[in-house]
C-alpha cells in the first residue's frame, strides 16, 4: 500500500471510530429483557417503554436522552442470557432491567456480575437472586421469603396445619413452595400432608386432587405460573374438594389469567403480592385508571405496578448518578448508576411498602420491598375483584 | 397414602377419559401412517387448531357445544386436506417410509408444526383461553366426583371411533380408503382416485385430532402450546398399540392414560409424564411391533 493510501485509511478509520463514539455518547442506554408472550406481558413491556418516552419528552435525565432497547426472553433462560449478552456487549448498555421470570433472572445475575453492569429486577421473586451476593443486582419486588412468611402466618392462624402443596417446576414456584413449607415448619411445626412436583405447564391435576381429597386437608397451596394455577384450581373443584378447603396461591395468583381462566374457582383464593387493585390510596386509584385507559386492562396486577415503580426508581437513580456518558466512561458510568440505585431510600410508590436499597451485596440491602400484602379474590372471571386481607412489613432479615 | 378402591376407581376413570383423547390423536397419526406412509409431526398443532376452532365457534359465535364440535372437525378436516394438497403431496408422491422423500416429509412435518404454532400465536396470542361449558353437576359415585365433561369426552370419543370403524369396514368409500392404505398402486389400477383418497384420509385424521382438542378444552383450557405434549403421548399410544393399527391406537391411548394416572397415584406424583414413555419402552422390549402391530411390515 502506498504511503498516501495508508494515511487516508488511518483517517477514515479514526473518523469511523470517532463518529461511532459520538453516537454512543450523551445518551443513557438501558436494556430491557422481559417475558412478553402473554397479552399482559406485552402491555407492561409497552408501559415501561411509554414511561421512558415520557421521561425523554420531558427533557430526559439531566439533559440526556434515554435510549431503551426492549427484548422478549419468553421466560426462557437461554433467551434471557442471550438478550443480556447482546445488550451488554453489543448495545453497551448502562443498565439492565429484567427479567420477569426468576428462572431467567437467576442466570442473568451471573452475566451482569461478571460484566459489571447494574441489573434491576422488576418481577422475579426467587430468594436466590439476591442471595448470590452480586454487587450489581437490585430487586424491586417483594422476595419470596417475605411472601412465605405472611402466607404461613395467616394459614396457621386462620386455616389449619394440614396443607397439601402442588409445586410447578419453574424457579419462582419452586422457591415459593419450598419457602412456604419451611415457614409452616418454623412458625407452626407443621409438616406438609402432600407434596407434588408438577411440570411448569401441567394440564392434568386430577390424580393429585383425588389424593388430596382423600387426605382431608385444611388447605391446598398451588405454586405455579398463572395458567397452570388456574387449571389446578378448576380441577380441585371438579374433584369434589369443597370451598371449606382454602386454596393458597403463589404470588403469580395476582396475574389476570388466573381469575380469567379459573372463573368462579378463584373465589376465596388468597395470596401474597406486592400490589392490589383494591388498594384505596389515591395514587393506586389513579394508576388503575391510567392502566385501564392506556392499555385496556381491567385491573392492573403487581407486575404492572412493579414495572411502573421500577421506572420511577431508575429515573431517581439516573438523576442522582454522576455520569459522563462518553465512550471511555462506560465502566465508571455503570458503577455510578449502581451506586445511585443503592442510594435509594424509602421510595414510596405503588408498592405495598417503601422500597429501600443499600450498598452491601446481600439480600438485606438488595431486596427493596419488604411489605407483602395479603389479597383474596372475591369474584372470578374477566371482571374479577379482590380484597385486601392484611399488609405486613417484615423484618429485613426475615427468612434468611 | 392408604389404599382404597374408591380412589383406584377414580384413577382408572381419569385414565380412561384422558386415554381416549390420546387414542383419538393416535388414531389420526396411525391413519396418516397407514395411508401416506409418513409420521405426521404437526398433528399436535392440528389438535391445537381444532381446539381453537371449537372455542371460537362455541364462545365467540355462541354456537352450541355439540355443533361447535362438529364444526371444528369439519374446519380442521378441510384445513388438513389443504395442507396435504398444497404442502405434502409433492413429497408423498415421491414415496414415504425410508426414502429420501420420506425423510423430507418428516422434516416438513416439523416445519409445519412450527409454522402452524406461529400462525396460531398471531391469531390467538399466547394466553390460555378458558373453554367453559355448563354440563351440570358432576356425577357422584360413592366418594368420587366425575364431571360431566369427562363422561362426555369418553362417550363422544368412543362414538367417533365406532363411526370410523363402521365407515372403514362397512362402506364402499371405507373399503377404498383401506385399499389405498394397503397398496396405492393396486388401488389405482382398481380405478380408485388415490390422491383424492389420500386427502380424505388426511382430512379424517385431522378431524379426529380436532375432536380431541374440542373435548379436552373444557378440562384443560386452550392455548397454542397445547399440542406438543399431546403429540408425545399420542405417539406413545400409537407405538404401544402398534403403529398403523387403528384399534391398537385406541387401546394404546387408554393404556397410556391409565398407566400414567396409576403411576402418578401409587409411585410418584411428580413424574406423571414419564410413565407413558416407561410403558412405551416396556411394550417395545416385550413386543417391538406394539400390541396390535404386524411383526414385519413392509410399506408399499
Amino acid at each position: 500500500m502506498k504511503k498516501g493510501n495508508k494515511i487516508i485509511s488511518i483517517f477514515v478509520l479514526a473518523g469511523m471510530i470517532l463518529s461511532a463514539a459520538s453516537a454512543l455518547a450523551g445518551e443513557i442506554r438501558i436494556g430491557i429483557t422481559m417475558r412478553m408472550v402473554s397479552e399482559n406481558g406485552q402491555k407492561y413491556g409497552q408501559m415501561v417503554m411509554d414511561e421512558i418516552d415520557l421521561i425523554n419528552q420531558a427533557g430526559g435525565i439531566n439533559g440526556n436522552q434515554i435510549k431503551a432497547t426492549l427484548m422478549n426472553d419468553e421466560c426462557k433462560s437461554d433467551k434471557g442470557v442471550a438478550n443480556a449478552n447482546k445488550l451488554i456487549f453489543q448495545n453497551k448498555i448502562h443498565l439492565l432491567i429484567g427479567s420477569t421470570c426468576s428462572s431467567v433472572s437467576l442466570p442473568i445475575v451471573d452475566v451482569t456480575a461478571k460484566a459489571e453492569v447494574p441489573q434491576i429486577i422488576p418481577h422475579s421473586t426467587n430468594g436466590k437472586i439476591t442471595q448470590k451476593g452480586s454487587a450489581w443486582v437490585f430487586r424491586v419486588p417483594v422476595s419470596g421469603r417475605y411472601y412465605a412468611g405472611v402466607n404461613a402466618k395467616y394459614v396457621g392462624e386462620n386455616i389449619g396445619m394440614k396443607i397439601a402443596y402442588i409445586c410447578a417446576a419453574d424457579a419462582a414456584s419452586q422457591n415459593d413452595c419450598d419457602a412456604m413449607q419451611k415457614q409452616m415448619r418454623m412458625q407452626h411445626g407443621a409438616e406438609p400432608v402432600y407434596v407434588a412436583q408438577v411440570q411448569e405447564k401441567e394440564v392434568d391435576f386430577r390424580t393429585h386432587m383425588q389424593k388430596i381429597k382423600s387426605a382431608g386437608v385444611d388447605g391446598i397451596m398451588v405454586a405455579a405460573l398463572a395458567e397452570t394455577m388456574a387449571r389446578a384450581l378448576v380441577q380441585s373443584y371438579e374433584a369434589g374438594i369443597g370451598p371449606d378447603v382454602r386454596r393458597i396461591g403463589s404470588s403469580s395468583a395476582s396475574n389476570a389469567p388466573v381469575p380469567k381462566i379459573a372463573g368462579d374457582a378463584v373465589k376465596g383464593v388468597f395470596y401474597a403480592a406486592a400490589y392490589s387493585d383494591a388498594d384505596t390510596r389515591p395514587v393506586a386509584r389513579l394508576f388503575n385508571e391510567m392502566v385501564r385507559k392506556r392499555y385496556g386492562i381491567h385491573a392492573p396486577d403487581h407486575d404492572f405496578s412493579q414495572a411502573y415503580d421500577l421506572i420511577r426508581i431508575v429515573e431517581i437513580a439516573l438523576n442522582n448518578a454522576k455520569v459522563s456518558l462518553t465512550s471511555s466512561s462506560l465502566k465508571a458510568d455503570r458503577a455510578a448508576i449502581r451506586d445511585a440505585i443503592a442510594g435509594i431510600r424509602n421510595y414510596q410508590g405503588l408498592a405495598s411498602g417503601p422500597i429501600s436499597f443499600c450498598s452491601d451485596p446481600s439480600p438485606v440491602c438488595r431486596d427493596g420491598n419488604k411489605t407483602p400484602v395479603l389479597i383474596a379474590y372475591t369474584k372470578g372471571g374477566e371482571q374479577y375483584e379482590t380484597e385486601i386481607l392484611a399488609r405486613v412489613t417484615m423484618p429485613i432479615d426475615f427468612g434468611l | 397414602m392408604e389404599f382404597d378402591f374408591n380412589s383406584l376407581f377414580a384413577f382408572i376413570i381419569f385414565g380412561v377419559t384422558i386415554g381416549v383423547v390420546y387414542g383419538m390423536v393416535a388414531l389420526g397419526i396411525s391413519l396418516i401412517y397407514s395411508g401416506l406412509d409418513i409420521v405426521h409431526f404437526a398433528h399436535g398443532e392440528i389438535y391445537m387448531f381444532g381446539a381453537f376452532f371449537g372455542l371460537v365457534l362455541a364462545k365467540d359465535m355462541s354456537i352450541p357445544y355439540p355443533a361447535a364440535l362438529i364444526g371444528a372437525m369439519i374446519l380442521a378436516g378441510l384445513m388438513g386436506m389443504l395442507i396435504e394438497r398444497v404442502f405434502y403431496r409433492r413429497l408423498t408422491r415421491s414415496g414415504g417410509g425410508y426414502t429420501v422423500a420420506g425423510m423430507g416429509m418428516i422434516i416438513c412435518g416439523f416445519g409445519m408444526s412450527v409454522a402452524l404454532m406461529n400462525v396460531a400465536f398471531l391469531i390467538w396470542g399466547a394466553d390460555a383461553e378458558p373453554f367453559s361449558i355448563d354440563l351440570g353437576m358432576p356425577l357422584q359415585i360413592a366418594d368420587i366426583y366425575i364431571p360431566q365433561s369427562y363422561l362426555l369426552t369418553a362417550v363422544v370419543s368412543f362414538a367417533l371411533m365406532g363411526l370410523l370403524h363402521f365407515f372403514l369396514k362397512y362402506t364402499k368409500i371405507g373399503l377404498a380408503v383401506r385399499a389405498v392404505a394397503q397398496n396405492k398402486d393396486i388401488a389405482y389400477l382398481m380405478g380408485i382416485n388415490v390422491p383424492v383418497f389420500i386427502s380424505l384420509i388426511f382430512g379424517l385424521a385431522c378431524a379426529l385430532a380436532a375432536a380431541a382438542g374440542v373435548l379436552i378444552g373444557p378440562m384443560q383450557s386452550v392455548q397454542v402450546e397445547m399440542g406438543y405434549l399431546m403429540l408425545m403421548k399420542a405417539f406413545a399410544a400409537a407405538v404401544v398399540g402398534g403403529f398403523g393399527s387403528l384399534p391398537g391406537a385406541l387401546l394404546g391411548g387408554i393404556l397410556v392414560g391409565i398407566f400414567e394416572n396409576l403411576g402418578a397415584a401409587y409411585i410418584s406424583p411428580s413424574h406423571k409424564d414419564i410413565y407413558a414413555f416407561l410403558l412405551l419402552i416396556l411394550v417395545l422390549m416385550i413386543r417391538p411391533s406394539g400390541l396390535f402391530g404386524i411383526e414385519a411390515k413392509v410399506k408399499a
